[in-house]
């Protein structure tokens, strides 16, 4: 299959690669690390299943990729849409170099310093991306939670009362723009050096700017380091004032408490969706029966905001 | 409480990652041995836990966030749904909970 697959890219590309490596091979993409001369390429390509029905198809993607790397967004450079490569959908990108787990980014010593303005500054390029470049793109409202938490159907009065004070809290709606959708610290390429690039485009869709800038708040993505609000690396502050700086939108602190909130409600019903995968037998794996059960920590983030923002 | 995953079918993931996974890979006979003698014992847990299951499930669970739903929120409420969760945290991940303190 490998053989197949590099001779399949070789012909596409036009140029003789090495021995593509499969990087990882989850349950919706597959990620392939290849060379060509001394250009470090990575292919995208289809697996079996989707890991959520709103993720974008790899063509879309590659759309994306190519509309957020024009807009000068720090991202991998594309290189090209494949609609059938050996078989299934793929894309080929440029490789950045630098570090992608979370939780050996929030160990770097020292973090960059510079890390939280740097993430500010390529969130506000991505929202300022043309809506209309990208007519595709859905959008989603607050709505959608309720109903996937509804189709799990699992009784989780913790989650009932997050939503419960979204509904009732509700900030005026803003302008919805182009927003990336899973905007955290594990999507970030990082260096010594400083922000390297952005990655993982597959749940870029329309909605409200600032739930997707606190969205790397939720307490789930600081990596064991849950003092840094910010993605276990840095405070909220120097983040919010960069972004209203760079758009003008001048987001108070409350209106970012009311979308890390949202973002944790959204991960807590993402947990069970995540369990269903696998007690549906679509997807069986411990990880995701697991992952049903580590829901109550998320449950628990949400019950602290709760009193909290009641005190 | 029944809470999903049960039990029960916390462990048959476990048996299916084992014997679908780790067993073929397995080339030691001593290991491959041993697996499948933990794969038994895991068995008499799964059935074992099957049978004691609780015949009332989640209702109260159930009609406690059929309320909050409705707006039937009274003082008191974020609390008592936070006990309950500490609760399911000590069996689910006792150290998360060092994290608040």
């Amino acid at each position: 299959m490998i053989a197949e697959m590099r001779e399949a890219l070789q012909s596409v590309l036009g140029t003789d690669l090495s021995e593509p490596v499969l990087l990882a091979g989850g349950a919706s993409k597959e990620a392939w690390a290849v060379d060509a001369g001394g250009r470090k390429l990575l292919v995208r390509r289809a697996a079996v299943g989707v890991i959520h029905k709103h993720t974008l198809s790899l063509e879309h993607e590659f759309a994306v990729l190519e509309a957020a790397y024009e807009a000068g967004v720090k991202a991998p450079r594309p290189v090209q849409y494949i609609a059938d490569l050996d078989g299934r959908e793929a894309f080929v990108m440029e490789r950045l170099e630098g570090e992608t787990i979370g939780r050996r980014i929030v160990r770097m010593e020292p973090v960059p310093p510079q890390l939280p303005e740097q993430m500010a500054e390529e969130l506000a390029k991505i929202h300022a991306i043309p809506r209309e470049r990208l007519p595709f793109l859905e959008e989603a409202r607050l709505e959608r939670m309720i109903e996937e938490f509804d189709e799990v159907g699992e009784p989780r009065p913790a989650i009932e009362l997050g939503l419960w004070w979204l509904r009732e809290h509700r900030p005026p709606p803003r302008e919805p723009v182009v927003v990336h959708g899973d905007y955290r610290i594990g999507n970030l390429v990082v260096a010594p050096d400083g922000l390297r690039g952005v990655l993982d485009w597959e749940f870029v869709h329309v909605d409200d700017p600032v739930r997707d800038l606190a969205f790397a708040l939720v307490r789930a993505w600081r990596f064991g380091v849950p003092e840094k609000r910010l993605g276990g690396i840095g405070d909220a502050e120097p983040y919010l004032e960069r972004y209203n700086e760079l758009t003008g939108l001048d987001v108070r602190p409350e209106e970012l408490d009311y979308w890390e909130l949202a973002g944790n409600v959204g991960w807590a019903i993402g947990c069970l969706t995540q369990m269903r995968r696998h007690l549906s037998g679509r997807d069986r794996s411990v990880e995701l029966a697991t992952l049903g059960r580590l829901g109550a920590e998320v449950e628990y983030e949400i019950c602290t905001l709760l009193e909290r923002v009641a005190a | 409480m029944s809470e999903r995953p049960t039990a029960p079918e916390l462990v048959e993931s476990i048996l299916e990652f084992l014997g679908g996974e780790i067993l073929p890979t397995l080339t030691d006979q001593r290991l491959r041995f041993r697996t499948l003698v933990a794969m038994n014992a895991l068995s008499i847990v799964y059935r074992e836990l099957v049978e004691r299951l609780p015949a009332e499930d989640d209702a109260a669970q159930r009609e406690l966030a059929a309320r909050i739903r409705a707006g039937d929120v009274p003082p008191g409420t974020v609390a008592r749904v936070k006990a309950d969760v500490e609760a399911r945290l000590r069996v689910a991940s006792p150290r998360y909970l060092e994290s608040y303190e």
